[in-house]
């Protein structure tokens, strides 16, 4: 690949100003793998390429909350960003059958609300 | 209508009232045929502590505190329907967090070096090497007033300075990623979540001051943390970000990695540039400074790998903005690790400035076992501890060497009435014994002496004579020790001391120890008033030392007993004695 210049910098930034409009992070630092991210992150790209569902997920570092590990970060529309802790396998599959499916919200697991603004 | 409600009992009370409060709620959403529209959500947490029933609705985003269900009409009819802020109810929260250094962690993907150019990566080091000369990054730096946050707090700007002014035909930078205090790790999450922004942090550095190559000294424990960093290198490099000509400048700089095999005082500079040369991590003393004479005896600068996070970022808002946040001594932010016996256990950033309450109540949500904070341990092995009476002091470099402790890297253990200060102190100064390099005689034997008199203080066998001693031995190692591991290392038992001393006094005296943790000085046996003969305490005991069955009742066995304190932990009628 080429020299990469200072406009470059620029185009990869405008590029990604329109990213997608559903997607997951999951904290994938030394603290999530150890409290099982790997399990999670596999469960819901599994799910969700099963349910076919447009949404982008990604790898990501450590959010802070260790004590909530495996977090799991999401981002529908319609509904207020939230991150789940303490994920587990089926509590991944039910985020993506009712959070993303049903844009509804699950009980007892959610442990940040951010307002998308 | 898009309505969240979320509610969480926040109370310290035994009983988690968020069930009941749910089933009230929705009862009333029923009744007003709502159940559909308005979605009703329990969380695990909400944010706020110690505030009661707390109630947050979203879109609008009212926040309620110490609900009680008497309120639930209200709020339904004027908040949820209304839009309307019931004024009566609002718990105050503003969060005391700002990330600067963790901006990107858990945000970007730590692997994929354009999502830290979307998140405005590398843009500072563009503005650097196209529009500023190095007098200029330094004069921004100077304004910024940013310390290493590595421990001693030295000005940024100043390192840099005196290693640009150095006259060498080659300039090293070095970023230390041997983080080894117990509990922290802060600069583990920031090169595993964010490892570009270190990068960027350590070119600009390099430009100033006048290197082409940098080093990466990060401990072989942090496996995923030196594979991040690689992966990062060789995209950069990939790019053209690293090597010759970046930006189409005159500037040219590469990046390796080299891996600290576990020492301690490796973290210490001079033993650091040792272990990159190839040699054994023993300190040397200074000066020289590394600044005039470093690694391969060049001149060299070596920043923390948190300080370095935070240069991209006040390069490209000012020195100015960065100078705001914080205090008049210590600006900006720092990243602490809060862990012990604290609800949340993490990584919190906040301005210099908030209080040690404020991190550990509010942020943190204070004790799991909702006891009373005893004292809030910062500075790892070098730092001290700090006692509850002062947990309304502003974080600071100088108002924590004030109080006997140091900022140090960022580690902050929170203990509870169930820790014992000589306990503590013991286990502190045991680390700075294990990784003394022995190079020195204060140090390496200084901290043995003192270890065995606090041994045999937790024994039982200690005199109201080592109180004195330990301070004699603690100022000799302070005095005359090489390098800060043997300087620092008496500062948590003299912190102790300075606080706790009639815990030291109720060891050597009373041969008791209050919190229960030194097994000489307390032990177990059940109160027969109380025991039921349940045989719990006996099916529990993993040495064996419970005896009886549950006819003839039990006994415990001292000469087996081991004190791990399981029995007193499933006892259900407090039939266990312990004192």
């Amino acid at each position: 690949m080429n020299k990469m210049t200072v406009e470059d910098l620029k185009k990869i930034k405008d590029g990604r100003a329109n990213g997608k409009k559903n997607w997951i992070r999951v904290g994938y630092s030394t603290c999530g793998i150890a409290a099982g991210a790997d399990e999670v992150f596999a469960t819901l790209t599994e799910e969700i390429k099963k349910q076919n569902l447009d949404v982008e997920i990604k790898k990501c570092g450590c959010i802070g909350m260790c004590y909530a590990e495996p977090l799991v970060e999401i981002q529908t529309e319609g509904l207020p960003r939230v991150f789940y802790g303490k994920v587990d396998k089926d509590t991944a599959a039910k985020i993506v059958e009712k959070h993303i499916g049903g844009k509804m919200l699950l009980n007892d697991r959610i442990y940040q609300v951010k307002l998308n603004s | 209508m898009d309505k969240k409600v979320f509610i969480k009992d926040t109370s310290a009370g035994a009983k988690d009232q968020t069930r009941d409060f749910y089933t009230a709620f929705i009862d009333q959403l029923r009744q007003r045929k709502l159940e559909n529209s308005v979605q009703l959500i329990r969380v695990a947490d909400i944010g706020v502590y110690n505030q009661g029933i707390v109630v947050r609705i979203t879109p609008d985003d009212f926040l309620y505190g110490h609900v009680e269900p008497k309120d639930i009409p209200r709020i339904i009819d004027e908040s949820v329907v209304g839009g309307k802020r019931i004024d009566s109810l609002v718990c105050h929260h503003v969060s005391k967090q700002f990330r600067i250094v963790l901006r990107n962690c858990g945000v970007i993907d730590p692997e994929n070096i354009d999502d830290y150019i979307a998140a405005d990566g590398y843009q500072a080091l563009a503005k650097v090497l196209t529009e500023m000369t190095p007098e200029q990054v330094l004069d921004e730096m100077k304004k910024s007033g940013l310390r290493g946050r590595g421990g001693a707090g030295y000005p940024t700007w100043m390192k840099w300075k005196m290693t640009r002014q150095a006259q060498a035909d080659r300039k090293f930078m070095i970023c230390n990623g041997d983080e080894g205090d117990p509990g922290a790790y802060m600069d583990r999450s920031v090169l595993e979540g964010d490892p570009h922004s270190v990068i960027e942090g350590m070119m600009i550095a390099g430009y100033v001051i006048g290197a082409s190559l940098g080093y990466f000294y990060i401990r072989a424990e942090y496996p995923l943390a030196i594979d991040r960093i690689q992966k990062a290198i060789d995209q950069a490099r990939e790019r053209g970000l690293l090597g010759e000509k970046i930006f189409g400048t005159s500037f040219s700089f590469d990046l390796d990695i080299r891996l600290g095999a576990g020492a301690f005082v490796c973290g210490e500079e001079t033993a650091l540039i040792a272990s990159i040369e190839g040699k054994r991590g023993y300190p040397r003393p200074r000066p020289p400074f590394p600044s005039v004479k470093g690694l391969w005896e060049k001149p060299t600068c070596i920043n923390n790998v948190e300080t370095l996070a935070n240069i991209s970022a006040i390069l490209l808002r000012g020195g100015d903005w960065f100078s705001a946040i914080g205090t008049d001594t210590s600006k900006g932010t720092k990243v602490f690790a809060v862990t012990g016996k604290v609800k949340n256990s993490g990584l919190v950033e906040v301005p210099m400035g908030t209080t040690l309450s404020e991190i550990v109540m509010d942020i943190s949500g204070g004790t799991a076992s909702k006891k009373r904070v005893k004292a809030v341990q910062t500075g790892g092995p070098s730092g001290g501890m700090i006692p509850e009476d002062f947990l309304n002091t502003p974080v600071s470099y100088e108002t924590l060497q004030k109080l006997g402790s140091i900022m140090g890297s960022g580690g902050m253990i929170v203990m509870d009435e169930n820790d014992c200060m000589v306990d503590i102190a013991k286990f502190y100064l045991r680390f700075c014994v294990d990784e003394s390099c022995g190079k020195c005689a204060p140090c390496r034997i200084g901290g043995t002496q003192m270890l065995n008199m606090l041994e045999k203080i937790s024994d039982g066998t200690g005199v109201s004579d080592d109180i004195p001693r330990l301070k004699r031995v603690s100022a000799a190692m302070q005095n005359a020790s090489l390098c800060g591991l043997g300087q620092t290392a008496p500062n948590p038992v003299l912190s102790s001391l300075l606080y706790f001393e009639d815990e030291y006094r109720a060891h050597i005296v009373d041969k008791k120890c209050p919190a229960c943790r030194c097994g000489a000085l307390f032990r177990y046996a059940i109160i027969q008033d109380k025991c039921v003969n349940c045989g719990l305490c006996f099916r529990n005991c993993p040495a064996g030392a419970i005896l009886g069955d549950k006819q003839s009742g039990y006994t415990i066995d001292e000469d087996k007993c081991t004190k791990c304190g399981r029995c007193f932990e499933v006892c259900r009628l407090n039939a266990i004695f312990r004192g």
